[in-house]
């Protein structure tokens, strides 16, 4: 069958099964391998992906669900030379081991921070509980959270003056 | 200082000791110094490459059949109805690769296809290599490969495994290998102690779980003899060479080309998709690709070892140590992997950071029809550690004396000696550690 979606802004349109899993189509037919495997059941977050606004672990997601939708991946974030201040968190904070888990806790860190540009720790935490990291042991990953926090609060009252 | 950038050195000061270094003699470029890491920037833009990221046009995937049973022998395996599933290119049974060897990271006894008559012992065993066009074409040929088996009895007690009566896994029984461990006169000094206390333990099966499972594309260039190799190893040259001794190659017609990792924790020691990647790839001529899947790393790749420690320790009137007996079994799984050096080195920390004039000591890695165990961080010395630190615990209560007092009398100090006989002779910071522990933690003598 045929679904049109809008991904990273983009629109397309894609002949789709009913068994292929979003994951498979963003990474396969769109080449956004910044989307991640790690279990294919629902349980690590490194899938996820932000679908109409909520954050999704796209393995669980067949891909006709897809219709119509709105996707972001991180590709759609930011560039190497234009990093979104998630992105550039994440670095500065010393946030990144292997990689593996970091897009999907960036779209987390993402979706927390667009309900939420304030939180505390302890939400930051919830916010990520999704995600699960095997390297870093999480601490540098709150902390590149909160960082980006403020530096999105920054950007927000520069373009307020 | 910006309150943006003040506020950010704040952040950076809560978990690290960067801001704590004023007045540390600094290194030109790196010690002291906040530095980025290189790759940072791939990973935060989902550019960095994992062997699962790379594609080819004509692209082939590769799934395996694994065993059906944990010990069995393989009686038939009939592949005819999988062949003519739309899509199939190639299914690989031993009997197509007369010549190929068993590999292992120190004893080579693993299997690389299990051929009729030949025996499965554990779920992870390969029995066959179904390459096709899709994922969907291999996965379903391989469902359809039927197999008979003789079940045999299945031993996932390293214990039961060391019976006389028990079946031998392998060949040449199931004891792998026994390592021992003598300084002084373990007896005597046990009868001048003033306590012996004798516990065992036992530690449990424990998955290294890297976010990436095992995963890999090759591609056979035929003209120079090369089979190419991009997949995750902790070990480049060794795998290469295990390779190549499996296939009749020689070294430099393997090529491994390690793509960004995601996470190993020592479960990327052990030759995972390799071989069978590089068996598929020349048999095609085509870029072939293999991923596991969660359950199948679970069920085929290496563990942290489950040990029995059986620890009998003497402490004199005065609180030190005198005399320390260790038994160190390893349940290795169905094959030997680290397994051999997981229980050499786990037996030499079996006393801890703690000074022991008489030592003796026996471990055994074994054989069972379990996951194979393998390396994992700490490599047999978190194990040990449990043990160890309870034995203490129990002592200093018997001895009615402050655990960390305790600990702190029998500390390795500067030229202590190690059970392997090494002289430690720098940084040995043990005993400033406990201090540092005990006044950060308010330490008041532990639980009555
Ligand atoms: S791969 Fe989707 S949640 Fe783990
Ligand atoms: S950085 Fe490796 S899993 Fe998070």
């Amino acid at each position: 069958m045929q679904i049109t979606f809008t991904v990273n802004g983009e629109e397309r349109e894609l002949e789709v099964t009913p068994y292929t899993r979003l994951l498979d189509l963003l990474r396969e037919d769109l080449g956004l391998t910044g989307v991640k495997e790690g279990c294919g059941k629902g349980e690590c977050g490194a899938c996820t992906v932000i679908m109409n606004g909520e954050l999704t672990a796209s393995c669980l997601v067949p891909a006709p669900q897809a219709d119509q939708a709105e996707i972001l991946t991180v590709e759609g974030l930011g560039t190497r030379d234009d990093l979104h201040p998630i992105q550039e968190s994440f670095v500065e904070a010393g946030a990144v081991q292997c990689g593996y888990c970091i897009p999907g806790m960036i779209l987390a860190g993402k979706r927390l921070l667009d309900e939420n540009p304030e939180p505390t720790e302890k939400e930051v935490r919830y916010g990520l509980s999704g995600n699960i990291c095997r390297c870093t042991g999480y601490a540098k990953i709150i902390d590149a959270v909160m960082l980006a926090a403020d530096k999105l609060a920054v950007e927000g009252s520069d373009s307020s003056d | 200082m910006t309150d943006q950038n003040k506020r950010i050195k704040d952040y950076f000061c809560k978990h690290t000791t960067r801001c704590t270094i004023e007045g540390v003699k600094k290194s030109k470029r790196f010690v002291g110094h906040d530095v980025l890491k290189a790759d940072a920037w791939d990973k935060v833009t989902g550019e960095a490459v994992y062997p699962d990221d790379i594609f080819f046009d004509d692209l082939l995937y590769v799934k395996i059949k694994r065993a059906v049973h944990p010990h069995a022998i393989l009686k038939d395996i009939d592949i005819s109805q999988a062949k003519k599933v739309n899509g199939v290119v190639d299914i690989v049974i031993a009997e197509d690769i007369p010549d190929v060897r068993q590999f292992g990271l120190i004893i080579r006894d693993q299997p690389v296809l299990i051929a009729p008559g030949e025996k499965m012992r554990y779920m992870g065993d390969p029995l066959a290599i179904v390459v096709a066009e899709t994922k969907e074409a291999a996965k379903k040929a391989r469902d359809l490969i039927k197999v008979k088996v003789e079940e045999l009895e299945v031993i996932t007690d390293p214990f039961r495994a060391m019976e006389d009566d028990a079946p031998d896994i392998h060949p040449d029984g199931n004891i792998v290998i026994t390592h021992h461990l003598n300084r002084g006169d373990v007896d005597e000094a046990f009868k001048n102690s003033a306590i012996v206390e004798e516990n065992r333990y036992q530690t449990q099966f424990i998955d290294q779980l890297p976010m990436q499972n095992e995963a890999g594309v090759a591609l056979y260039d035929e003209r120079r003899g090369v089979v190419n190799i991009w997949a995750a190893t902790q070990w480049l040259h060794d795998t290469q060479a295990d390779v190549a001794q499996s296939l009749r190659l020689s070294k430099d017609q393997i090529r491994i080309i390690q793509p960004t990792i995601g996470g190993a924790f020592g479960k990327k020691e052990d030759v995972s998709v390799h071989i069978h990647l590089a068996i598929a790839a020349m048999r095609t001529g085509r870029p072939v690709k293999l991923c596991f899947t969660r359950e199948e790393s679970m069920i085929t790749q290496s563990k942290r070892h489950p040990i029995t420690i059986i620890n009998k320790t003497g402490v004199d009137r005065d609180g030190y140590l005198t005399a320390w007996e260790t038994k160190f079994i390893g349940d290795t799984g169905a094959y030997a992997s680290s397994g051999p050096a997981v229980v050499h080195k786990g037996m030499y920390h079996a006393t801890g950071p703690y000074n022991c004039p008489n030592l003796r000591g026996v471990s055994h890695a074994v054989y069972t029809n379990n996951t194979y165990a393998g390396a994992m961080r700490g490599f047999g010395t978190a194990q040990g550690a449990f043990a160890y630190e309870q034995q203490m615990d129990i002592l200093a209560e018997k001895l009615s004396i402050d655990p960390a007092e305790f600990r702190l009398k029998n500390i390795y100090q500067k030229d202590s000696i190690t059970p392997n006989g090494q002289q430690l002779t720098h940084s040995v910071n043990a005993e400033e550690t406990i201090k540092r522990v005990m006044e950060l933690s308010d330490w008041k003598g532990g639980r009555k």
